[in-house]
């Protein structure tokens, strides 16, 4: 089945666990076979720290929001007001 | 903080307990509902609402196990049985394929990797937060969902899966072909909006 030694992965191999890897999803093993792999092969690190690159933006634009004035006070009203009243079904 | 349960003796203990708890989540809590229901005055109801039922519930979160993820599954659920069942806007995507390392084929093809040290920096740097919100916003749902839970907070695929309820396998598939949706719904905003054509010129403004 396999052509190359166990202990390596092949870019193709990379690929395959490259979303996982920039989840921190993989097992330990793959784990270090992928970032082994990365240090010697510059085509599957240049695609790495692009999709990581992409990630990091996407979180950053998305977690940059206003949330509405007062919106805390507002649930904590409701939240008064329904320990006024027996919980209902 | 402040005792706004005046004279419930009885249920101000559990109530400022609660509220200590949702307090730090809250921000992170609206930004996903605002992903969730794509429209403000929606992800107001649903935040209140997700806080409403979680208090009803708080006596069966478990003292010292993480209450961020099991609000988030609460407002999940919240979504899942009051919202998703209104109409469907007309804005999703309905792609077949979605191909892999779109933006980095896409960006390799206008000759960017040659001329920056960082082309996927080239490109977020120019997109503004609107246009990652409407690339967001034209996932299907099912992906949307994942992705918001995802981007807005640091779950793990463990953690997402049981707040939405399906298997971790599932949550895997939908948050990778999810992103691969995202790059392609990125392009097209960037193109819409004249980035393409100033990433092709990126590196030769001064020559
Ligand atoms: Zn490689």
């Amino acid at each position: 089945m396999s052509i190359h030694p166990p202990d390596r992965f092949t870019c193709e191999e990379v690929f395959a666990r490259l979303d996982d890897y920039l989840d921190r999803e993989l097992t330990p093993d793959e784990l270090h076979l992928v970032r082994a792999h990365m240090e010697t092969c510059a085509a599957c690190a240049a695609e790495y720290r692009f999709e990581q690159g992409v990630l990091q933006g996407v979180r950053q634009k998305l977690q940059r929001l206003a949330v509405p004035d007062g919106l805390m006070a507002r649930i904590t009203a409701r939240l008064a007001a329904e320990g006024g009243k027996d919980a209902a079904g | 903080m402040d005792d706004r349960n005046g004279g419930t003796a009885e249920v101000a203990a559990p109530a400022a307990t609660f509220e200590a708890l949702l307090e730090p989540v809250l921000d992170a809590a609206y930004g996903t509902a605002l992903r969730f229901t794509r429209n403000p005055a929606d992800a107001e109801d649903l935040v209140q609402e997700a806080a409403l039922l979680a208090f009803r519930g708080f006596h069966t979160f478990q003292a010292g196990s993480s209450f961020r993820a099991w609000f988030f599954r609460v407002l999940t659920n919240c979504y899942f049985s009051r919202y998703r069942k209104q109409k469907r806007q007309g804005t999703e995507l309905a792609l077949d394929d979605t191909p892999e390392l779109y933006l980095y084929c896409q960006t390799a093809a206008l000759g960017l990797h040659a001329r920056s040290e960082d082309p996927a920096a080239e490109v977020m740097g120019r997109l503004e937060t609107e246009h990652v919100e409407a690339a967001i916003a034209a996932l299907p749902e099912e992906h949307r969902v994942v992705a918001s839970l995802y981007f807005m907070q640091d779950f793990s695929y463990q953690e997402i899966a049981e707040m939405v309820g399906v298997p971790v396998g599932t949550v895997r598939s939908r948050l990778h072909r999810g992103r691969r949706m995202l790059q392609q719904a990125l392009w097209a905003v960037a193109a819409d909006r004249g980035i393409v054509a100033a990433l092709a010129a990126v590196g030769s403004e001064g020559a």
